[in-house]
């Protein structure tokens, strides 16, 4: 028999309120347990939120929820008591800490980027850049770490995802664990006419300085960028590194990343009158030039066949996000800019949206209008299922608004 | 707002007793009751380090007890569902006094409101898969 008797601590009441309890996933204890053998510095979780927020907690690249679930029962934090308090208990005394009622619940969830769009609102950079610089206070990339409740590496993909520049300042780079250094930049938004130019001016570039698409010179290309076209470096090597690697100043362009920006480009101007698929693409071709024209068809064409609509990006980019809608009229296929990103984030009213756009919806067309704010496929099941009514035809699955009643 | 949580490792603390180390983690262990541990007092500051009971675990069974007063808990020790981590804000008040834990007025009362005005630091000083768990009806004994 082994007694230990128990105590409350000699400083319990001070201490009331000093220990939580986390539940972890499996990922999570992984990572506690490996910072503890690799005593590693640094935080390696971090809790953000404004007062009024939900807080989350972020690791060095994932989000997740937190939720505080009240238990019936009450959890007793034993340890031996401190050191400084040891001499007035029993060898094998122990102590009360603290009494719980509660546990912190994780879930992972989708990142919260979308402040960033407001956040950013007004500070598109353009050709006319630097007049109202001054004018707004700078919104810095230690300022969206801190507003911003994503962990670092979905932050980053995300200001990247958004074409958002760093100027005046040295933007972050990246190590090969992720981690960023510190960077002073003012974030500003690139505008995307602006970006359209620069991409047509760097194809026109490539051809004319007969540059390799798999290693373009970085330096030759941000130089004549600069010295033609008044591009400041800083904004034509990011823009590189948006669309392609950069490696040892060698540029490996991703082809298919610019070509689709453009394609976005032309598509932007139509998002109230449809184009007709022919006549976007050939708009499209005279726009990236003679050679990567080849390069054009392929996203667009492969993908509409698939019906009513194109996720142009599936296998472009990771966000998987929906830009356009398809629509068939006499035989004509006619295209719609219709992205993602603009619909409302809360679930409920972005079904909503999505209904009064088109009232019958197949399960692979609408996924990606859901990719943003579900975190994988299974809660994006979850929310079709909660807000969507499934019937099946010959053509498959539909998904149709479930009847609401109660508005 | 930002709240880094550290990740403590190699830590100095004491140890538990072996037959509690050996349960989950070796400085922490978690016993849950049904109900709490109320405790008749004027102020929170009475009951420190006030001896609540007895916990035992048995060598063989490893079946835990604990004896409070005349009143004997049989319990068990479950894993948990999900591992938890145990944070512990970092900070405790500075001017901590171990000779005044006896003293019962009310010198701490604005204990809380000095407290705020610092910025928390949370580390997780455990992670436990298992814990103590007293469910049953207390049974009363007769203590000789």
């Amino acid at each position: 028999m082994q007694e230990s008797s128990l105590s409350f601590s000699p400083i319990s009441s001070e201490e009331a309120g000093y220990f939580k309890l986390l539940e972890l996933t499996p990922e999570l204890v992984t990572l506690i347990e490996e910072a503890t053998i690799q005593h590693s510095d640094g935080p390696s979780l971090v809790v953000k939120g404004q007062p009024g927020e939900d807080a989350v907690i972020c690791t060095v690249d994932k989000t997740y929820s937190m939720r505080t679930v009240g238990l019936s029962n009450s959890v007793l934090v034993v340890t031996p008591p401190q050191d400084a308090f040891a001499s007035k208990f029993t060898d094998n005394g122990v102590v009360i800490r603290d009494q719980l009622n509660e546990i912190i619940e994780l879930a992972p969830i989708v990142p919260k980027l979308h402040k960033l769009s407001t956040l950013l609102r007004g500070r598109e950079y353009d050709e006319e850049h630097d007049e109202d610089a001054s004018s707004t206070p700078s919104f810095t990339y230690q300022d969206a770490r801190e507003l911003i409740q994503a962990s670092d590496a979905e932050l980053n993909k995300g200001l990247r995802e958004r074409r958002i520049l760093h100027i005046n300042g040295a933007r972050p780079f990246f190590l090969s664990n992720q981690v960023f250094t510190a960077s002073p930049g003012d974030l500003r938004p690139i505008s995307l006419t602006y970006l359209n130019q620069l991409l047509e001016l760097v194809l026109n570039l490539l051809v004319s300085l007969s540059q390799p698409d798999t290693g373009a010179s970085v330096e030759d290309i941000s130089s004549a960028l600069a010295n033609d076209h008044d591009v400041p470096r800083v904004v034509s090597t990011q823009v590189m590194s948006w669309f392609g690697d950069i490696h040892q100043g060698k540029w490996k362009i991703d082809v298919d990343c610019v070509i689709r920006e453009v394609g976005l480009g032309i598509l932007r101007n139509h998002k109230h009158e449809p184009v007709a698929g022919d006549i976007f693409v050939a708009q499209w071709r005279s726009l990236v030039g003679d050679s990567f024209e080849h390069a054009v068809s392929l996203p667009l064409l492969a993908v509409s066949y698939f019906g009513i609509y194109i996720d142009c990006q599936a296998h472009l980019s990771s966000l998987q996000q929906g830009n356009y809608l398809v629509s068939t009229m006499h035989d004509t296929q006619y295209l719609t800019y219709f992205p993602a990103s603009l619909l409302p984030i809360d679930p409920a009213a972005r079904f909503s949206h999505l209904f009064l756009t088109r009232p019958r919806w197949k399960g692979d067309e609408i996924s990606p209008f859901l990719s943003d704010i579900a975190v994988n496929n299974k809660e994006r099941d979850k929310l079709l299922l909660k807000h969507c009514r499934a019937v099946t035809d010959s053509e498959g699955v539909w998904y149709t608004a479930r009847a609401q009643y109660n508005g | 707002m930002l709240i880094p949580i550290t990740i403590a490792h190699s830590s100095s603390e004491p140890k538990l007793p072996p037959g509690l180390a050996k349960i989950s983690h070796d400085e922490i262990v978690l016993v849950e009751l049904q109900g709490t541990l109320e405790v008749e007092s004027n102020h929170p500051k009475e009951r420190n380090g006030k001896l609540v009971g007895t916990l035992n675990i048995d060598e063989i069974t490893n079946k835990p007890t604990l004896l409070i007063g005349h009143h004997l808990l049989e319990g068990k020790i479950v894993s948990l569902p999900k591992p938890l981590a145990i944070l512990h804000r970092s900070s405790v008040r500075s001017s901590v006094d171990v000779d005044s834990e006896d003293d019962v007025m009310d010198g701490g009362l604005d204990f809380e409101e000095k407290e705020e005005q610092r910025s928390p630091a949370w580390s997780v000083v455990a992670v436990v898969k298992k814990k103590i768990i007293f469910s049953k009806r207390p049974m009363p004994v007769n203590i000789s």
